[in-house]
């Protein structure tokens, strides 16, 4: 039991390191398990829970809030869209490095600004931001395909998993369990990065700048740089996510990231929990399973899913749970934790700093 | 005493004036706190003890003259710069990290500390734990020190006062301070942790220099070697508290109207 709390506790590289793989192993192993349509809505998931991550780091740890985050999304997307495009057969490590690369210089650009700024006065900033980067993108046509976006094929299955298939339809069954295992692995090394940045001396400086920049600035913290730094990191995961969740559907296209996605990835970082891995992670399936959600409360309900309501009802949906989230657990969904862990606790807690956000 | 011996300047004002607009809030002040010695800093409200601190500590620009910490071949330091350089400030109130346990809020004071960036940070090699252990144990020791260890786990808002206050304290040591400037330390304290405090700040000078604003005259009177008086922005006496005790323009100016 001594062992388990230790990795639950996660104060060291290796107890992270061994958490993040086994639950990147569990996942995977799970995939094997689900039909091909919920491997292909996990994948997305995965995608947006590592850009629900970095949002939820730039809020819960930093103190800033951000309403630009699906516009890094969008630049990582064509950064990667638009290599992928011309080069298919890049490897997609490569790629993903550059949608971190160029989704981080655009946080870096917009955090320059903004980190000027506090609370409805930096949202308005950053959602300015967002509003702008799909407008770009339906305009230089050349560059980025314009309303139809650009095409990808770099997610190809490789031939040895193609193994683990047989039946008629072993090539496409294989090639959506092939897309939610990278999204897994590639969200399982994004979430131990971010362990490591919340225990660390970077993450310790964003708390005192959230909870006392003055008393920071005596402590010897630069506000300034260790505010741009939240951004930059915060936009780098956006920009990965964005291009994971482009190179799923195999194609970027501006419609993808619409404001309204700023607000949702909001929503499901309130859900989860704030400045959590695993409230990330919940965003991330409320996210993937949403669609199913919705259908079901369509058909329960009777509305014609292509009627105004209808076609909103995922917005419906996410208000009544967010409204639910906040009368219930304020803290979000993963702060129903805490009763359970009290039931469990093997022992009475020791005088060791009890992080409170784990 | 001050003038006698031989003794570096920690921190120096020369000829400091800051004015708001037409307001003159320091006037031409110069003072200095010697290596080891305690300075207080008085006056009555709107003297510009305050204004003095925030100029020391780079809060607020001279509009002429010169701040210089001799002792620490430093002049002119700006607020992230202090920890490093070796002055700690406390803030008025307590100034707690409000979601940080008490260990924590110690363990803070090392922020300034060399330590890596973000990417050693994304990486968490295994001498980050290392370190992070050793901090600990560190912060630990202060407030064992102190004697509020007990406390460790708490979150600020959960303890009483008086602890906060020795806890404040606990995060400046680890700054490793050579000047520790209190920004008025006795207020809502009681006579028992006033004598506590009084006691505390006396062991601490064998090893580092104090300066400190306070309005609580007992508690002054009893701690510090020096008593630098502002009134309207000027110095109008310093020396000892004997010798301050008995001077009739502080009396005139401060004293008197503290019944």
């Amino acid at each position: 039991m001594d062992w388990f709390l230790s990795l639950t506790r996660q104060e060291t590289t290796h107890s992270r390191l061994i958490a993040m793989a086994f639950l990147t192993v569990l996942t995977l192993v799970i995939t094997f398990f689900l039909p091909p349509v919920a491997d292909s809505q996990l994948a997305g998931g995965a995608a947006i829970a590592i850009v629900v991550l970095g949002l939820s780091w730039l809020t819960g740890w930093s103190g800033q809030i951000s309403l630009g985050n699906s516009g890094f999304m969008a630049v990582g997307a064509y950064a990667a869209g638009i290599w992928a495009h011309h080069h298919a057969s890049t490897p997609l490590v490569f790629t993903f490095v550059l949608a971190i690369v160029f989704g981080g210089i655009s946080g870096l650009i917009i955090a320059i600004p903004s980190t000027r700024l506090r609370g409805p006065y930096l949202a308005g900033m950053t959602l300015a931001f967002s509003a702008a980067v799909t407008p770009l993108a339906q305009n230089f046509t050349s560059v980025t395909g314009g309303e139809g976006g650009l095409f990808m094929n770099s997610l190809v299955t490789p031939r040895w998993f193609l193994h683990f298939f047989s039946g008629p339809n072993a090539a496409i069954n294989a090639s959506a369990q092939w897309s939610a295992d990278l999204a897994v692995v590639v969200a399982g090394v994004m979430f131990f990065f971010m362990a490591n940045l919340f225990h660390s001396r970077t993450g310790r400086a964003m708390r005192l700048v959230r909870d006392n920049d003055v008393a920071a600035e005596l402590m010897g913290v630069n506000l300034a740089r260790t505010r741009t730094t939240a951004f930059v990191v915060s936009a780098a995961y956006a920009g990965l996510g964005g291009a994971l969740y482009s190179l799923l559907q195999a194609s970027v296209r501006p419609e993808t990231f619409p404001i309204g996605l700023s607000i949702t990835l909001l929503t499901l970082m309130v859900l989860g929990g704030i400045g959590t891995l695993s409230g990330a992670v919940i965003g991330g399936i409320i996210y993937s399973f949403s669609a199913n959600l919705v259908a079901h409360v369509n058909s329960l309900t009777g509305v014609n899913p292509t009627s105004n309501v209808g076609a909103n009802m995922q917005g419906i949906i996410f208000s009544v749970l967010l409204i639910l989230t906040m009368l219930f657990a304020p803290r979000g969904i993963v702060s129903l934790q805490y009763p359970l862990r009290r039931l469990f606790r093997a022992r009475p807690a020791t005088p060791t700093p009890k992080d409170v956000h784990l | 005493m001050a003038d006698t011996d031989e003794r570096q300047f920690t921190l120096e004002f020369e000829h400091v004036s800051v004015s708001f607009g037409g307001l003159l809030a320091l006037d031409d002040v110069s003072f200095h706190v010697c290596e080891n010695e305690i300075v207080g800093l008085i006056g009555p409200n709107g003297a510009g003890k305050t204004t003095a601190f925030n100029v020391a500590c780079g809060f607020q620009k001279p509009t002429s003259g010169s701040v210089r910490f001799p002792q620490l071949g430093r002049s002119h330091l700006r607020p992230p710069q202090l920890a490093s350089a070796g002055v700690a400030r406390t803030l008025q109130g307590v100034g707690l990290f409000g979601h940080m346990s008490v260990l924590e809020n110690v363990m803070a004071g090392a922020q300034s500390r060399p330590g890596g960036g973000v990417w050693r940070s994304l990486l968490g090699p295994p001498s980050g734990a290392r370190h992070d252990r050793e901090l600990r144990e560190e912060a630990m020791g202060q407030l064992e020190r102190l004697g509020v260890a007990k406390f460790a786990g708490a979150l600020p808002s959960g303890i009483p006062y008086g602890i906060a206050k020795k806890v404040s304290i606990a995060r400046a040591l680890m700054e490793r301070p050579v000047l520790l400037m209190l920004d008025e330390p006795a207020s809502g304290l009681d006579e028992y942790e006033l004598e506590d405090f009084i006691q505390l700040i006396t062991e601490l000078h064998s090893s580092m220099s104090v300066l400190l604003v306070e309005h609580n005259m007992d508690f002054v009177m009893q701690l510090v070697h020096q008593l630098v008086v502002l009134n309207f922005g000027q110095v109008i006496a310093q020396g000892s508290p004997n010798v301050i005790s008995n001077d009739p323009d502080v009396l005139a100016a401060y004293l008197g109207l503290d019944e």
